[in-house]
């Protein structure tokens, strides 16, 4: 049987490091893909993970249960990503993953995908990528963990420490914003299977 | 009491676009949209909006990573990886070893001198055979046996010669007494147990040197395995995604257009 967070928390607090790398090992990756889409850079998001962990590890004993173990994690990581591009001071960059082969992709897809198709698909990619750099930090986090960590509207607003009403309009203005780069990039149907 | 929706209330579109939105009030929205087509356009757009959202996707990367205390790592790793010897390349790795043997060989070379203090036999490094020409010689076992043999040799006769020499300044044509002839006998002892002591070192290094060898045989056999393998396995890949490729290019070709 699979323990909960919760139940790895507790071991962990007491001391057990095994069930702490449990909790690494179950929430690394969404982690990074949080990084990733709000930072746009690799290295920075395994930074990022990185470091993410490490405070969560020192900070455990503070760690009170009242909120979901993945909703702290979020929030430190957050924290770095906004400590990140403060730092930094610019927006950030979205760099495509380097070294994509289309044949590999083609492989990925199966057979009934084109190569057309999946050129295509590589392009919409890099757009909509590029139409996220755009977006403010703020609307960018609300539609990355809207869209990609299926978060309620109420979790995001705690966690970016705003009333509920202010996460729909940033993503309503995010949303309409990535629509027209879209659009501006002739880019109106997507296959994908998301929606509404 | 009915709910009304309007169209400037984006607040509520963006729950009914996400589903987080009660049944009366979506109920409303969609009331709405039947009768709005401006409202049902941006619906629809934005819908086709988080369907892009969909295809970025971050890069694929290995992460692994783990808390490991402090006190659980062995000092070795504090500087540098437990297994560093693994990124050395197996040239650097056989020039090491070679290295190694060179320097057990030389070792156990054998070094005789006699002096004022009289003779002394021991083993260690020999001035006459830096390391350096040491390693620049190949490795080979009986030489070495023959060289210690040819010096041993020679030893014996220049220390019969200045021994005959000695007793010869010293006692004239005298017969040599009981004590040369002990001395003499003393010194071939010294040379024998020499000798057998640098056959046993000899064997034994050679046993190492084999089975170090073997060892690293068989590993570079698996290394040579695995990536063979792993090529076979790549090449069978590329080999279907090329099959299917030509299936795309074909089909394609073939749609009418």
């Amino acid at each position: 049987m699979v323990a909960t967070d919760e139940e790895l928390v507790v071991k962990s607090m007491a001391g057990d490091v095994e069930s702490f790398n449990q909790l690494v090992l179950r929430w690394e990756r969404p982690i990074y893909a949080l990084a990733y889409r709000v930072i746009g850079r690799d290295e920075d998001a395994r930074d990022v993970v990185q470091q993410t962990f490490l405070r969560a590890f020192r900070a455990l004993p503070g760690f009170k249960g009242q909120a979901k173990f993945s909703s702290w994690l979020y929030r430190i990581a957050l924290n770095l990503c906004r400590d990140w591009i403060r730092r930094k001071k610019r927006t950030p960059l979205v760099e495509m993953p380097e070294g994509i082969d289309v044949v590999e992709l083609a492989s990925e897809q199966g057979p009934a995908e084109s190569i057309e198709d999946l050129v295509a698909r590589q392009e919409m990619s890099r757009i909509v990528a590029e139409g996220m750099k755009k977006l403010p930090e703020e609307q960018r986090t609300a539609i990355v963990l809207k869209e990609y960590h299926g978060l309620t509207f109420q979790e995001i607003a705690d966690l970016q420490g705003c009333p509920l009403s202010t996460v729909k309009t940033r993503l309503y203005q995010g949303l309409t914003v990535l629509r027209r780069h879209l659009e501006s990039q002739g880019m109106t149907k997507f296959e994908s299977g998301k929606g509404p | 009491m009915s709910i009304k929706f309007t169209c400037d209330d984006k607040a509520t579109l963006v729950a009914y676009l996400y589903g987080e939105i009660d049944a009366a009030t979506r109920q409303a929205v969609d009331d709405h949209l039947a009768q709005c087509a401006a409202c049902a356009s941006e619906v629809t757009a934005l819908g086709e909006t988080r369907s892009g959202l969909g295809l970025w996707a971050p890069p694929d990367v290995e992460l692994d990573f783990q808390i490991v205390k402090k006190s659980e790592l062995p000092p070795s790793n504090v500087l540098r990886p437990a297994r560093w010897w693994k990124d050395v390349p197996a040239w650097a790795q056989a020039a090491a070893a070679v290295l190694v043997v060179a320097a057990g060989l030389s070792i156990a070379n054998l070094q005789v001198t006699s002096g004022p203090n009289g003779l002394s036999v021991r083993t260690g490094w020999m001035s006459q055979q830096p390391v350096a020409a040491a390693l620049s010689e190949p490795f080979d076992g009986a030489a070495v046996e023959q060289r210690v043999e040819r010096a041993l040799v020679s030893l014996e006769q220049q220390l019969r010669t200045e021994i005959r020499s000695v007793n010869a300044e010293t006692t004239g044509t005298a017969p040599r007494g009981t004590a040369d002839e002990a001395t003499v006998r003393r010194v071939q002892q010294l040379l024998a147990e020499a000798e057998q002591r640098n056959q046993r070192q000899l064997a034994a290094r050679f046993v190492e040197l084999t089975r170090d060898l073997n060892l690293q045989r068989r590993a570079d056999l698996m290394n040579v395995k695995r990536v063979v393998n792993s090529f076979a396995g790549a090449y069978d890949e590329r080999l279907m995604r090329q099959s299917q490729m030509i299936n795309n290019v074909i089909r394609v070709s073939s749609t009418p257009q």
